[in-house]
């Protein structure tokens, strides 16, 4: 892995995990000066993708299913929905915004001298804690679904379970890489974040909901569908390995797409004011 | 064979595109669809060589790509032509070993954390700069004291002045002990006092660490104070590289002899030290005349003998004039080295 010449040499791994660990502690620091956060940000934020599964809930008063999946399947992928819009919410968007303010005022300088990978440095630079609510009740919500449904899942489908949510975060984040360089060249750009967070909430509907090209975008161009979708499937061992393969190439690909779209950005990065 | 410089620039160019229209509505509907684009020379074949340890000081009217300069020096800016190098680095390529060993202070930036006590950032930097804990609490020991902040580091930074949050600043810039250091205005908008603490702990800090030094400041006692040799850029060219005094004896060769007098003046006094250099200033019991280095001798004698003579004084040009004279007289003074300064 190297940016514009900030190549991984010894140590680096360390060094990078030092960072992230260093931020988190930073960005936490700086969250806990404003106790208000916990309710805006945390509370108002679960709030709000809960009563996102209202359309849903609607959906299963008149029909048993949705496209084929009940409704503890539907729960089961709430929870899935949760973690994921909770880590987007927590790490992603706050680091985002966080870096393109910085490009706005110049100061993203600062992260650009210090000597790591400056994606690393803009991926870290800031964290929500409090959106972290989301996570947890996620996982909750994921649980008690798994024993609502009496699955009993393999250790194999837990390994596809790993793999397929590592996917949906590595393209999470692959996409809020892209909306990031993409504001170096335009500013305006950064209302993608909104529109980003937007397409999330598609991601509270199974995949199998969409058909033809809006099915295939939501799987390989913004596979929020997938992120949510498959890690559900998984459990019950109803995710094909063509599938599997799918999202790890979706994943590989948007990755090295946004790695590319960055150091582009980087060569153009004019350094906003003096 | 002689040392290699710390700092070598070699026909260094950066330009940018910049898009340009006509005020109105329709020249900006029309942008919507068809925007037109003109380069922008901010710095044009930029050569000069900066040895290790030296103190230069980076001088020109805004616009002038100073600023721009040091972003390409410390790894901002890739170049759009041109070479430079700093401690053997091609900085553009933004190695972790060579930003390891360089700074850039910008007195108009902020890498504090606005909401937390400046020692937090301190740590953040000292864990993304692989700092051992035992010289980082050297390190800060030393600067805090140096620049007496042992109260002011532990204040979330929202609450601090700006000259204290400057040095807050300049700690965080050189806890990892960088050897080379890029100041960009680093006491803009302080009041006297602070401007001077600043300096001072920079004066200091190369005393003790022996870092090359590059300063920009719109403050000519800044570089004054600071700096043994400066650079005048200016529409992106080098227009002087040598001392101060280089500088003003080039601009403004006439030294300023100035005397108060116990009494009034006449005007046939008055007309008689007229004769001698040209009359800068001439207030009812106060004269200042311009002239030549080998006069001042005569003249000085001249005007001791004026009644009740007192407070006299022999300098140079100040340097906010020179610096005034030099850029209103563009094109004259070109790209070469001072007197002293071909390096």
């Amino acid at each position: 892995m190297s940016s514009a010449g900030q190549g991984f040499e010894h140590g680096a791994l360390r060094r990078h995990l030092a960072l992230v660990g260093a931020q988190l502690r930073v960005s936490t620091l700086a969250a806990l000066e404003y106790r208000v956060g916990f309710w805006t940000e945390g509370v108002v934020g679960l709030a709000w993708s809960l009563g996102g599964l209202v359309p849903l809930i609607v959906a299963l008063e008149h029909r048993d299913d949705v496209a084929g999946w009940g409704p503890w399947e539907i729960v089961l992928l709430t929870g899935f929905f949760l973690i994921i819009s909770g880590v987007f919410a927590s790490a992603v968007q706050p680091a985002v915004s966080e870096s393109m303010a910085k490009i706005r005022t110049g100061t993203l300088d600062y992260l650009l001298l210090r000597p790591v990978d400056g994606l690393v440095s803009c991926l870290s630079a800031a964290f929500e804690p409090w959106s972290l609510i989301e996570v947890l009740t996620g996982v909750v919500l994921a649980v008690v679904a798994t024993i609502q449904l009496e699955l009993t899942p393999s250790a194999g489908q837990l390994g596809v379970l790993a793999l397929v949510l590592a996917c949906g975060l590595v393209s999470l984040y692959a996409l809020g890489v892209l909306i990031l360089s993409a504001s170096f060249r335009a500013l305006e750009l950064q209302n993608l974040t909104f529109l980003m967070e937007t397409l999330l909430d598609f991601a509270h509907w199974p995949i199998s909901v969409f058909r033809g090209p809006l099915k295939l975008v939501f799987t390989f161009v913004v596979p929020f569908a997938v992120m949510t979708s498959y890690p559900a499937q998984s459990l019950s061992g109803a995710l094909g390995a063509s599938e599997v393969l799918g999202a790890v190439v979706t994943a590989l690909a948007l990755a090295a797409i946004a790695r590319l779209a960055w150091r582009r950005a980087l060569r153009g990065y004019t350094s906003a004011s003096s | 064979m002689a040392d290699k410089p710390a700092i070598s620039l070699a026909r260094l160019d950066k330009r940018f595109r910049v898009s340009e229209r006509e005020p109105g509505l329709w020249p900006a509907l029309r942008a919507l669809f068809r925007r037109e684009w003109v380069e922008v020379e901010a710095v044009r074949e930029l050569s000069f060589d900066i040895a290790r340890g030296e103190r230069v000081g980076f001088l020109g009217p805004n616009g002038a790509g100073k600023t721009t300069t040091l972003k390409m020096l410390a790894g901002l800016l890739h170049p759009s032509g041109g070479r430079a190098e700093v401690l053997g680095f091609e900085p553009a390529r933004r190695r972790p070993e060579f930003l390891r060993r360089v700074a850039l202070v910008m007195g108009q930036k902020r890498q504090l954390s606005w909401d937390l006590p400046a020692l937090d950032t301190f740590e953040l930097n000292r864990v993304v700069f692989d700092v051992p804990r035992g010289l980082y609490a050297e390190r800060l020991d030393e600067m805090v004291e140096l620049l007496d902040i042992g109260e002011v580091v532990r204040r979330p930074v929202r609450t601090l002045s700006l000259g204290e949050r400057m040095k807050c600043e300049l700690v965080a810039a050189l806890l990892h002990g960088p050897e080379v250091l890029f100041l960009d205005e680093p006491t803009i908008g302080m009041d006297v006092a602070m401007q001077l603490a600043i300096r001072e702990f920079i004066r200091e800090y190369h005393r003790r660490h022996g870092a090359t030094l590059i300063l920009t400041s719109h403050y000519m006692e800044d570089v004054a104070a600071l700096c043994e040799r400066i650079l005048v850029i200016d529409e992106g060219r080098l227009r002087f590289d040598g001392s101060i005094d280089a500088l003003v004896r080039r601009i403004r060769p006439l030294r300023r002899v100035a005397i108060r007098s116990g009494a009034a003046l006449d005007d046939a006094t008055r007309t008689g030290l007229g004769a001698l250099g040209q009359l800068a200033d001439a207030g009812p019991s106060r004269v200042a005349l311009d002239v030549a280095p080998a006069r001042v001798p005569e003249v000085v004698a001249r005007l001791l003998a004026l009644p009740g003579a007192r407070d006299l004084e022999v300098q140079d040009a100040p340097l906010e004039e020179v610096m005034r004279e030099l850029f209103s007289r563009r094109g004259e003074l070109d790209a070469g080295p001072g007197e002293e300064g071909a390096r």
